[in-house]
């Protein structure tokens, strides 16, 4: 049986006349959901609609967009990243020991490395791009599946940062410098440095995505990397770039947390990969199809701030946001489909 | 009720698909446990048919009687149902289970769900047996040569009690002693009233073991008549080329230039010891049926597969991946078109430049004006038929696809261009478009290569034509006023 | 990957085939009886939980085979799911979801009679519901159960009133003792039922996968679902099926869980989905599908147990995750170089 013959009886989906592409017509479809919950949590919620809690739904989720950011890449490719949740505690736990001062108490947990700030934090990037590395190994050269991969590169990372931390945190004997990033705000305005730096790699993923030739790579392996190959893609390269960058993001999003708390915790971003998959499903990404952008997922991450801020609003126990995590992503799964392939009426 | 003569009728049996009929009235009719072959160059419609036959595909209109009744497979379960099994070339075995596993797979008896031996297990077994005692029954599949999993299958059939077996391509990928083992079953089978229909480009098969021949063409029934009746070979090649036999092929007034392709010793697992030399501005046709090879050549020479020997290109050793080969200078346009050469989910737009990105892009940020351009430009000179390159390429047509295909190599400035399978499901006019296009580049000095097994293809293009059979080269020869289409096919079918 | 050294041949010779396929089928052996040797030579220190001795004292052999029954119970079925190519995420979660429920059932007065069945029904739906996602949605298996995850886990933790970590005895209102009759309580060797309903579970998913016809669709399904369509076989209803096993095992290693300990933790299966990957991956599962080992898998999931509660002894607390992470991707690289997909 011809193969080609075969796929030539599936119906294609998408648009016949118009010239909006399927992703960009999920991501307005996704916005418009966004409108929808916003309006939903505004009537139920008591004082949802104050300019306050507006700029807190935008930035409260930052440390998730920016690792949102590698794992929509990687699911484009049909790849998932559960470690970047380890890789953040990990290198904020590292960002610490580096730095904490040499021989300066009997407490163990109070003795590091000595190094200068900079330093540390440019080693402990390097251990996420390490981790990063590692996963590369596994699924582009070994094609070991990413899911269950990334899943022990997880434990790997968070198990090296207990193990540092021996099961706690390391906070002390911190050069002053050492608070600085995670705490400063732009000048007269309460938006912190992070949020900036969230809004900036946002803005740079995206225009990388869209507008550069290793962006558009990304988009050739998803949606058919048999064919990505035999038309030039270095593959393995491309997905080891990807894992790479995406333990680089959440390196930074935990030297950005360690300093914000001027600690290194070792069950830090406990459950950070679920949501920042979570945002990316609900911002458009599919696994199946190549199909996918940052902005999506920035919606998305939007969309999930708005669901948990009226949950609290609403009262509800923090044990609330499992259920509504994955129910949301659910429905939005399942309204994604449908939207799609009602399109062409 | 007796069994009717005909345990096939086929009525005016017509099969559109959007912009083309791939089956047109065709009819007639198969007799009962008889060997009958189905021949006819590519696109002809054969398999189009077949896949009528076994409830792959709904018919359009007319009508099939299986043993005098009105026969309308849903699916091909439903056409196993009815006694109708088919071996294709992709095998349909369950690597991991052993041979009696697969003989009786959906055919279990069951107590409580634990499995049982019963009788009807052990016949089925002892069909194989008899069929291949040196297949055991507890060895796993995946151990087995293609040519035994052939027989696997063959053997569920007939366990199965199918009254028709159809078999497409079955010695393509088998050897000589396999393929004299397997024509023995056929004839066993037809003494024990299977009816078994046979697709084959071989036509010494043709004549050894069949009893029927039905020749098709471009859609249509051509004729049917007994294999005694057929004088020769030529008899079918005729029917199966037709009246028009090859557009005159207009041959290189300059000698053959520097070479730019020297490939030496090439070996891997399905060629043999291939060398020879391909020139600037020369079209290398490579004709071959199914299973000679013509697709592993283009993608050792590419850098797919692994292969021992020596490719040089341009002077230099090729290294063998994709890449190197497309910054080298070689782009090829694969033969399935949807899985390897196309991103259907993406648009025309974004197809066109993937080989060459550096030309729309500046310091690695593409340059979205430039890459409209470049689309606009090949969707004019290609006569892509499309309202706007924003489409998704998986919309367009099989021609129209290729086209997009092509534009995308075209578009890596290569020096030397591959094209496997070229023409495949694409129409008439955009196939002498294509064609253009071809001769266009070699006046410009590129090499071209086709694999094709088109023979009117081969023929009406090439400056050089190599034959392939089973893996090894087995002649190379100038296009001209000489070249015996009969001999040829005669060398492609194993003969000397 | 482009030697140009070997020429490859398509049936690869039958020496290295067959001592791959020896090595293929004993080395878990070998590998379980290393661990344990190396455990029982190991001078120990202060051994809290099993008293101080010997790994292989009979004192923390039992206490190992009695922590260790929620993960042999849960492994099977996950490895029958996993032959017919797919994956179950949420059994962890799961586990936790039945665990509260039946210690809230039994805290609330419920006959053990009764409770028991009803759990064995929450598990029946709660796979049922992920067999519905994957096969009939047609959500990719992993994010479909990634999704039941976190909404079996919210329901976990709903349950358990706030304020507390879990379903157990409050003032007032203690749990029976009762409860712990089925996998503390001591019934024979020092073992409790649990422990022999779970062997006893094993036994049967071990006739199950190599003497059953459910074994056999699963095997079909995941080694070639096309071939297994079109000789009649219904993929969506055997993994469907095999997805409310997986449901309802979850069910049982939640109750075993739950009478253990007393009470209904919420968070009790976390990364049990991992463990039982672990054991399927040392057990010699293909990822794929099509082929794989309830008993070997077994013989995996004895060598996580040895290794974590050997480890336990051994070193701190917090060095437990990075061994287990380490774990699972020694046993990727294993799982890797043992199964090799059949060539092209």
């Amino acid at each position: 049986m011809n193969v080609d013959t075969k796929l030539m009886q599936k119906k294609p989906t998408g648009s016949r006349m118009g010239k909006m592409s399927n992703e960009t017509f999920i991501t307005l479809f996704m916005i418009v959901m966004l409108i929808l919950v916003f309006g939903i949590a505004a009537l139920v919620v008591p004082n949802f609609y104050l300019p306050q809690n507006m700029l807190n739904l935008l930035a409260n989720n930052w440390f998730i967009v920016i690792v949102g950011i590698g794992v929509t890449f990687l699911l484009v490719t049909g790849n998932f990243d559960m470690s970047v949740g380890g890789v953040i505690a990990l290198t904020g736990v590292l960002s610490v020991y580096f730095c904490q001062g040499a021989n300066v108490s009997q407490n163990v947990l109070a003795n590091g490395l000595g190094l200068p700030y900079g330093v540390a934090v440019a080693l402990a990037l390097l251990c996420a791009m390490g981790v990063g590395g590692l996963n590369a190994f596994f699924v582009a050269r070994l094609k070991v599946p990413s899911i269950i991969v990334t899943l022990g590169t997880a434990m790997l990372a968070r198990g090296i940062a207990q193990v540092i931390t021996q099961g706690a945190q390391r906070n002390t004997s911190l050069p002053d410098v050492f608070g600085f990033i995670g705490t400063m705000a732009i000048p007269a305005t309460t938006i912190k440095i992070s949020v900036l730096v969230m809004l900036i790699l946002v803005f740079v993923a995206f225009i990388f995505e869209k507008k550069t030739v290793p962006g558009r790579r990304t988009y050739l392996i998803g949606a058919n990397s048999e064919a990505a190959r035999l038309s030039g893609v270095k593959v393995t390269r491309h997905l080891t770039s990807l894992f790479i960058l995406s333990a680089l993001l959440a390196g930074i999003t935990g030297i950005l947390l360690a300093s914000e708390f001027k600690a290194g915790v070792s069950n830090r971003a406990t459950g950070y990969e679920f949501d920042a998959l979570v945002v990316a499903l609900l911002g458009g990404v599919s696994i199946n199809g190549g199909r996918g952008s940052v902005l999506g997922m920035f919606v998305g991450a939007i969309i999930l701030s708005v669901v948990t801020s009226a949950s609290t609003g609403l009262l509800l126990s923090p044990d609330w946001q499992f259920i509504l995590k994955g129910s949301v992503t659910f429905i939005a799964i399942l309204a994604q489909r449908f939207a799609l392939e009602h399109r062409k009426v | 009720m007796q069994p009717t003569e005909n345990v096939l009728e086929i009525r005016d049996l017509v099969k559109d698909f959007p912009g083309v009929r791939a089956v047109n009235d065709v009819s007639f009719d198969i007799k009962r446990s008889t060997v009958h072959c189905l021949v006819g160059e590519n696109g002809a419609g054969k398999s189009t048919l077949i896949k009528m036959l076994t409830g792959a595909y709904a018919r359009t209109s007319g009508r099939i009687l299986l043993n005098g009744e009105e026969y309308s497979p849903r699916s091909t379960r439903d056409a196993r149902q009815r006694g109708i099994s088919t071996l294709f070339q992709e095998l349909n075995v369950v690597d991991q289970l052993t041979v009696e596993e697969n003989l009786t797979l959906g055919l279990e008896d069951t107590t409580f769900g634990f499995l049982r031996k019963t009788d009807k297990i052990n016949k089925m077994v002892s069909v194989m047996n008899s069929i291949e005692p040196s297949i055991k029954p507890r060895q796993q599949v995946s151990t087995l040569s293609v040519a035994q999993k052939q027989i696997v299958e063959i053997a569920k059939a007939v366990a199965t009690e199918s009254n028709i077996i159809i078999m497409d391509e079955p010695t393509a990928a088998i050897s000589e002693s396999e393929i004299a083992r397997l024509f023995t079953l056929i004839r066993s089978l037809r003494e024990n009233n299977v009816t078994v229909i046979y697709i084959s480009h071989r036509l010494d098969e043709i004549f050894e073991l069949g009893d029927y021949v039905t020749v098709m063409r471009d859609g249509k029934h051509i004729d049917t008549k007994p294999v005694s009746q057929v004088h020769d070979r030529s008899e079918l090649i005729k029917m199966m080329i037709g009246k028009t036999v090859f557009e005159q092929y207009t041959p290189r007034a300059e000698e053959a230039k520097k070479t730019t392709l020297e490939v030496k010793h090439l070996s891997n697992h399905k060629l043999n010891d291939l060398s020879f030399d391909v020139h600037e501005g020369e079209i290398v046709g490579f004709y071959g049926l199914v299973g000679a090879g013509k697709t592993e050549l283009a993608r050792a020479i590419y850098g797919v597969d692994t292969y021992e020997g020596d490719i040089v290109f341009k002077g230099r050793k090729l290294q063998p991946s994709p890449d190197k080969a497309i910054a080298a200078g070689i782009a090829l346009v694969p033969e399935e078109r949807r899985s390897q050469g196309l991103f259907t989910i993406l648009t025309i737009r974004a197809n066109i430049p993937v080989m060459n990105m550096k030309k729309i892009s500046r310091g690695g940020f593409i340059d979205a004006a430039q890459e409209k351009q470049v689309a606009d430009e090949y969707v004019d000179k290609l006569r892509i038929a499309t309202s706007s390159t924003e489409k998704e390429a998986a919309q367009l047509s099989g021609g129209n696809q290729q086209k997009v295909v092509l534009s995308k190599c075209l578009f890596a400035d290569a020096d030397l261009l591959m094209l496997d399978e070229p023409t495949r499901g694409v129409d008439v006019g955009a196939k002498s478009e294509i064609y253009a296009i071809i001769r266009q580049l070699s006046a410009e000095g590129k090499s071209i290569l086709i694999f094709s097994s088109e023979l009117p293809e081969i023929v009406n293009l090439c400056d050089t034509i190599c034959l392939l059979y089973d893996g090894s080269m087995k002649a190379m020869m100038r296009n001209g006023p000489e070249i015996d289409s009969e001999k040829i096919l005669h060398i492609v079918t194993g003969g000397e | 990957m482009n030697s140009t050294s070997q020429k490859p041949t398509r049936v690869t010779p039958d020496r290295s085939r067959d001592v791959r396929a020896t090595i293929k089928k004993y080395y878990i052996y070998v590998v379980l009886l290393f661990i344990v040797f190396v455990f029982s030579v190991v001078k120990l220190g202060e051994v809290e939980m099993f008293g101080r001795g010997h790994f292989l004292s009979p004192d923390s052999v039992v206490n190992m085979l009695r922590t260790a029954v929620p993960v042999l119970t849960l492994s099977g079925a996950f490895t029958l799911l996993m032959i017919s190519g797919y994956i179950d995420l949420s059994v962890g979660s799961a586990m936790s979801l039945n665990a509260v429920v039946f210690a809230l059932m039994i805290l609330n007065g419920v006959p053990f009679l009764l409770a028991f069945p009803i759990t064995l029904v929450l598990g029946v739906i709660l796979g049922a519901i992920n067999g519905y996602l994957v096969m009939k949605l047609r959500i990719t298996p992993v994010i479909a159960t990634l999704v039941t995850l976190l909404i079996f886990k919210g329901l976990a933790l709903l349950i358990v009133p706030d304020g507390s970590s879990a379903i157990k005895s409050i003032p007032g209102k203690p749990m029976p003792e009762w409860i712990n009759d089925y996998a503390r309580h001591d019934v024979l060797l020092g073992l409790p039922m649990a422990f022999f309903v779970a062997v006893a579970l094993i036994a049967v998913l071990v006739i199950v996968q190599r003497k059953t016809i459910l074994g056999k669709y699963a095997a079909a399904v995941g080694g070639n679902r096309t071939a297994a369509e079109l000789s009649g076989i219904n993929a969506v209803k055997v993994v469907w099926f095999l997805y409310i096993l997986v449901g309802v095992f979850a069910a049982l290693a939640g109750m075993a869980r739950a009478s253990y300990m007393s009470l209904g933790d919420p968070l009790s299966g976390d990364n049990m989905e991992l463990t039982c990957i672990i054991a399927v991956l040392l057990g010699g599962t293909a990822f794929s599908g099509g082929e794989g080992s309830v008993a070997k898998t077994m013989v995996g999931a004895l060598i996580v147990i040895s290794i974590t509660t050997g480890l336990m002894t051994v070193i701190p607390a917090y060095w437990q995750t990075v061994a287990m992470g380490s774990v699972l991707l020694i046993a990727v690289v294993l799982n890797h170089l043992l199964v090799r997909e059949p060539a092209k």
